[in-house]
């Protein structure tokens, strides 16, 4: 890994968080490619072979190329850490991600705002997967109690290719977030989309997934899951246009409320070729009064009630 | 002690329960009897915190705790088996017993009270909590919970309901375990062989109490007085 000297601080302040917050540290070993980014600086970088992440620092953020040669299959995942360590401000990351033919690699992705009381911060994806690899990436974050985010992601997916998207913000507060994720899928492309958010108090959240079955006998999966409890709204948008031949998509929303939560949810499936076929599953569910009150009457309490329930619900979805 | 004082229940401006007055004293078994609509869950509910009368009071050792949340009175070693257990997606077995890990309880523990309620315990603590699961088996699972939790009074409705041939038996092994650790039961049932295995019992019927005292005299009465049903107003008069 190369640190820049005069931030090795800033590098130290991020590991010790994912220390704290029980991530898995290992991540800023010698073996795994990585950017680490804390602000509009980048603070640590480290290439692998088969791997070329090369960054730059823009105004408010950093916007970073990461480069994956074909018949690159590595046994460690990428790590891409985006750090924000004070309270207030802006940053904005850009990543440009192109995978060759017949790779298979998994990136991380780590948004740490921990102390984010009021802070904003804008993420934009795109990503170009060759025929025939495969790409999983997932999200984690540690959010403080003020974070707006909005985050983009745009995918294209080659023949035969595999990408498999994971959002999840349960932990912490999502207080104003805007998640869209767009897949384009080429003949016999596959990819599925799973987010997982919880929305408390007044927090706002909007989430967009859409998958454009292109190619012939594509396949997409576009699952999302909202907790919403208290004030809080929630609208879920999931598109699937059937365009190739034999396509097959499959979107679900399911919204478990609690209090006066507002959630929505809109499928929208546009069939543009007779041999595509589309199916949509969504359901807003209340967190059961009958479960919550025999789980109370173990003297569990109630908000300790419906962790557990939601717990499960995560899990089974 | 456990005691309902004057307890009446309004739904809707209809009457389901009406000056309902019950004792459980501690060390003692207790049945409520009656037939379907008597108004037996309501009244467990009614204990639970689930429901909140209309009038009377809800006293444990003394203290009034008519206002207290289902949480508190938990937390005061009260627990009802519903006569329906809710079912959950996504929870172990093993999972569910524990409270999600908040309940200590030891592996030794937990095979004692699955042999209890006839349960192979490999079997099932890996199992989900949900529709899955047959609704015998379910409710065994609700017993075992009920049962880890150790608590000072436990009322079960109809914990025979939709049991196999092999109820009684695992009936006799609970009241002897609950025996054992000291709580109060205070069973629901529709069956006189298993109102019998407790000592005391209030027959329940169109909300009130029409009969009270030990469980073999009262069962004799609700043997005579069932399949007379309705048969409320001439009977309340006799008492
Ligand atoms: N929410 C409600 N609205 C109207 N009536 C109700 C409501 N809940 C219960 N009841 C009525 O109250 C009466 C008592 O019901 P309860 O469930 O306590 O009976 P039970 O004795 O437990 O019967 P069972 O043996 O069938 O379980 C019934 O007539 C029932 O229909
Ligand atoms: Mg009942």
């Amino acid at each position: 890994m190369i640190i820049k000297m005069d931030r090795v601080k800033e590098y130290e302040a991020l590991v010790n968080i994912y220390e704290k917050e029980g991530l898995d540290i290992s991540l800023f070993g010698d073996r795994i490619a990585a950017i680490i980014i804390s602000g509009d600086k980048i603070v640590g970088l480290n290439n692998v072979e088969g791997v070329e992440i090369v960054g730059e620092e823009i105004e408010n953020g950093v916007k970073a190329s990461v480069k994956i040669r074909d018949n690159v299959e590595l046994p460690f995942p990428i790590h891409l850490c985006t750090g924000f360590l004070k309270n207030e401000g802006y940053q904005r990351v850009i990543f440009d991600i192109t995978v060759g033919k017949n790779s298979k690699v998994k990136f991380l992705s780590h948004c740490i705002f921990p102390y984010a009381k009021d802070f904003t911060h804008d993420a934009y994806a795109r990503i170009t997967i060759g025929e025939g690899s495969a790409v999983i990436y997932e999200d984690e974050h540690v959010h403080g109690e003020g974070v707006k985010m909005r985050s983009k992601t745009e995918v294209k997916v080659g023949k035969k290719g595999r990408y498999t998207g994971k959002f999840s913000l349960t932990k912490y507060r999502a207080k104003e977030l805007k998640v869209e994720m767009s897949v384009e899928l080429d003949d016999y492309a596959v990819t599925e989309l799973v987010s997982k958010i919880k929305a408390v108090k007044d927090d706002s959240v909007e989430v967009k997934e859409v998958a454009y079955l292109n190619g012939r006998s594509s396949r997409a999966n576009l699952k999302t899951t909202v907790i919403a409890f208290d004030n809080a709204r929630a609208n879920v948008v999931n598109e699937a246009y059937g365009l190739g031949e034999y396509a097959k998509g499959h979107v679900e929303c399911h919204e478990i409320v609690k209090g006066n939560a507002d959630v929505q949810t809109v499928p929208l499936l546009r069939v543009r070729n007779d041999k595509a076929e589309l199916t949509h599953e969504a359901s807003i569910g209340r967190i059961n009064e009958a479960q919550l009150m025999q789980l109370m009457a173990k003297g569990l309490t109630e908000d300790e009630a419906a962790g557990l329930i939601i717990r499960g619900l995560l899990r089974g979805f | 002690m456990l005691c309902l004082r004057n307890i009446t229940y309004e739904d809707k401006n209809r009457r389901i329960i009406e000056n309902v007055n019950m004792t459980f004293r501690e060390g003692i078994t207790y049945s409520i009897l009656g037939p379907n609509g008597a108004g037996k869950s309501t009244l467990a509910h009614i204990i639970m915190g689930v429901k909140k009368p209309t009038e009377g009071k809800v006293l444990l050792d003394e203290r009034d705790i008519t206002e207290l949340s289902i949480t508190e009175r938990a937390k005061l070693g009260i627990t009802l088996l519903w006569q329906e257990p809710a079912r959950y997606e996504g929870i172990t077995v093993e999972e569910y017993l524990t409270l999600g890990g908040k309940l200590n309880v030891s592996e030794s523990e937990l095979r004692r009270v699955f042999e209890i309620v006839g349960l192979p315990y490999e079997l099932y603590c890996h199992r989900f909590v949900d529709k899955s699961l047959s609704g015998g088996e379910r409710k065994r699972i609700e017993l075992a919970s009920v049962l880890l939790l150790k608590p000072k009074y436990a009322i079960l409705d109809e914990p025979d309901s939709g049991l196999d041939i092999t109820a009684s038996d695992l009936i006799d092994r609970t009241l002897k375990y609950l025996g054992k650790i000291g709580t109060t039961v205070i069973l629901i049932t529709h069956y006189e062989k298993i109102a019998k295995k407790t000592e005391f019992s209030y027959f329940v019927c169109g909300g009130k109490v029409v009969r009270k005292g030990f469980s073999e005299e009262v069962v004799e009465y609700y043997k005579r007085a069932c399949g007379k049903c309705p048969f409320l107003e001439g009977m309340s008069d006799d008492h």
